[in-house]
């Protein structure tokens, strides 16, 4: 059964307002940019973001004033940004509710909704300030379904008494955007390099958009199972989207592109750059090949990688 | 001939981080600073060392400096793309192994005299006059791994009571990690700032100026830290042979992602 759908017709099917949205990729890497540009077009809001480790990806949809609620461990363009503006500027101003956990904390949450888990036992965050403070208080949590009442409980480990464990509920996600190399019409897919934490958020997630680099034939995805990592059944939507990470990295398929990523600094400091930017490269063009149109083609041909080498070689940052 | 003697206050750093690798360990390596250090010791200091990131990336030999810890510059030539989570797994059973396996670096915009150390906000948590990035990997770190920390050296980033604690170190002294659920074995075991070394003592747990560079002093450390600091068993620290800086300018970050080469001067 075939997936394919326009990026278009994915967004406006499987995001909605109000959505619990979990993105693939790790901050400068593999983040599902053409989605997100298209959830911008599309004017779809008030998401319940698990940002993980995010970058310009959830910026932008802060800074366009989408997010409610952001669940934060980590947000910059590292070695652009070293904290995402829109971010910095929300949480600055109070226009934005944000909780913090540690890293390892969202990814855990993430492995443990897609292994089943209601909650993960952790020792992590013990004797910080990520346990003594909430970002969002209990009762304003109440106020949101998609969030659970509680950041986290610490509770005595049953098997070991004396050892604190901190549980923290895992998310109950809507749907999960990543954007891979390589995948076939049935939603099969091809992860190439470190596949991060995207298996997981596709298998804990209701519903599963994947944009890819090459839409490839079943029988050719097949041939070196070996290679995948998500079955067609856990995708819901399938989109062809070549450059669809840009301006982030691609493994095997391109590199960031530095001067975009040292614009978007300078662009996201005030709100009136940033709107520009978003009337620029959201608004303006009318789909993803519009964008890339505009982008041109030179300039996403010099970052194609070098074959073994992963990048492109002497990179200006 | 290029002049290797001018070294910078942030390449006594990078040297100051080499030479805290013990050969054979695991260092758990950011971007920046910790990159240029870890890489330095691999060359020079601790051929055996093992270089991971918080991505998942095992046994990493960059050739190019990557600019974060996700960089496709880490992937290539790596040993094992893991999923974040197994990273996240092998970390959290540290617990298992002595505290000297690993070793780790993280950085901060405060810290206090017991090693807590402040990477989310400056002022009050919900409506901060200056926010930052958030913890990162740097709070799982702490709970698990030995670690150095990296900072500016001012008087207002060490202070008494840092406004957040996102990464764990000693907490108040003795027993204070045990008390709060953390193992106790390991912890912060370096502050390295652009003036020197700073050291926590055996008994105490509190922060002492071990060392300072040959550009600083005793009195200059103590000027620009915000706390009562024992500089007793201060020592200055050897500057670092010219061939080490021109490794790091030549062969390790020859494209000044992180160290900038100052300009030269006629001899």
């Amino acid at each position: 059964m075939s997936k394919v759908y326009t990026l278009h017709d994915a967004v406006a099917e499987f995001v909605h307002d109000g959505d619990h949205i979990a993105f693939g990729g790790f901050t400068t890497n593999r983040k599902p940019y053409a989605a997100v540009y298209e959830i911008v077009r599309q004017g779809r809001k008030d998401f319940i973001a698990e940002g993980g480790p995010a970058g310009g990806d959830w910026d932008i949809l802060i800074g366009a004033g989408r997010v409610k609620a952001y669940i934060n461990c980590y947000t910059a363009n590292s070695g652009f940004t070293n904290v995402s503006r829109r971010f910095r500027n929300a949480v600055e101003k109070g226009t934005v509710l944000f909780e913090d956990y540690s890293q390892d904390v969202l990814i855990l949450m993430f492995a443990g909704a897609a292994l089943g888990f209601p909650y993960i036992p952790v020792r992590v965050m013990l004797g910080s300030d990520l346990v003594e403070k909430w970002g969002i208080s209990e009762e304003e949590r109440k106020k949101i379904d998609k969030l659970p009442d509680k950041k986290f409980i610490i509770q005595e480990d049953p098997f070991n008494p004396g050892q604190k464990l901190v549980l923290v509920p895992t998310p109950k996600l809507d749907t999960a955007i990543i954007h891979v190399q390589k995948a076939s019409p049935d939603g099969t897919c091809r992860i190439e390099g470190d596949e991060f934490h995207d298996v997981d958020i596709a298998v804990a997630a209701k519903h599963c958009i994947v944009t890819c680099e090459e839409l490839i034939s079943s029988e050719e995805i097949r041939r070196d199972p070996c290679l995948n990592k998500i079955p067609g059944f856990v995708v819901d939507a399938v989109v062809h989207a070549p450059h669809g990470a840009h301006p982030s990295q691609c493994y095997n398929c391109y590199d960031y592109d530095a001067r975009f990523l040292r614009d978007y600094d300078t662009v996201s400091k005030t709100d009136e750059d940033f709107e520009k930017f978003l009337q620029e490269w959201a608004y303006g063009p009318k789909d993803h090949f519009g964008y890339l149109n505009k982008l041109g083609a030179e300039r996403l041909i010099k970052t194609k990688v070098v074959p073994g080498l992963g990048y492109v070689p002497k990179t200006k940052i | 001939m290029p002049d290797y003697t001018n070294y910078t206050n942030r390449e006594m750093q990078a040297v100051s981080i080499a030479r805290s690798v013990k050969n054979g360990q695991i260092a758990i390596v950011g971007t920046g600073l910790p990159l240029i250090g870890a890489s330095l010791a691999k060359k020079c200091f601790a051929p055996d060392c093992i270089l991971i990131v918080e991505s998942g990336l095992m046994d990493c030999d960059p050739v190019e400096v990557p600019t974060s810890v996700g960089d496709c510059r880490f992937m290539a030539h790596c040993a094992v793309q893991w999923p974040n989570a197994r990273y996240v797994g092998f970390q959290a059973n540290e617990w298992l192994h002595g505290g000297q396996r690993m070793i780790s670096f993280i950085g901060g915009a405060q810290i206090d005299p017991y090693g807590n150390v402040n990477s989310t906000s400056i002022g009050d948590y919900h409506h901060p006059k200056s926010r930052f990035s958030g913890s990162g990997g740097a709070n799982g770190i702490c709970t698990f791994v030995n670690t150095v920390v990296m900072m500016q050296h001012e008087v207002r980033r060490f202070i008494n009571k840092i406004d957040y604690v996102t990464s764990p170190g000693w907490i108040d002294g003795p027993e204070g990690r045990e008390r709060v659920g953390l193992p106790g074995d390991r912890g912060p075991q370096m502050v390295v700032t652009d003036r020197g070394i700073m050291k926590f003592d055996e008994e105490t747990k509190r922060m002492y100026l071990a060392g300072y560079f040959e550009t600083s002093s005793v009195q200059d450390i103590i000027e620009n830290t915000g706390f009562e600091i024992d500089v007793s068993r201060a020592e200055k620290i050897e500057p670092p042979s010219p061939d080490i800086i021109r490794m790091i300018r030549e062969e390790i970050d020859p494209g000044q992602a992180f160290i900038k080469v100052p300009a030269q001067t006629e001899h």
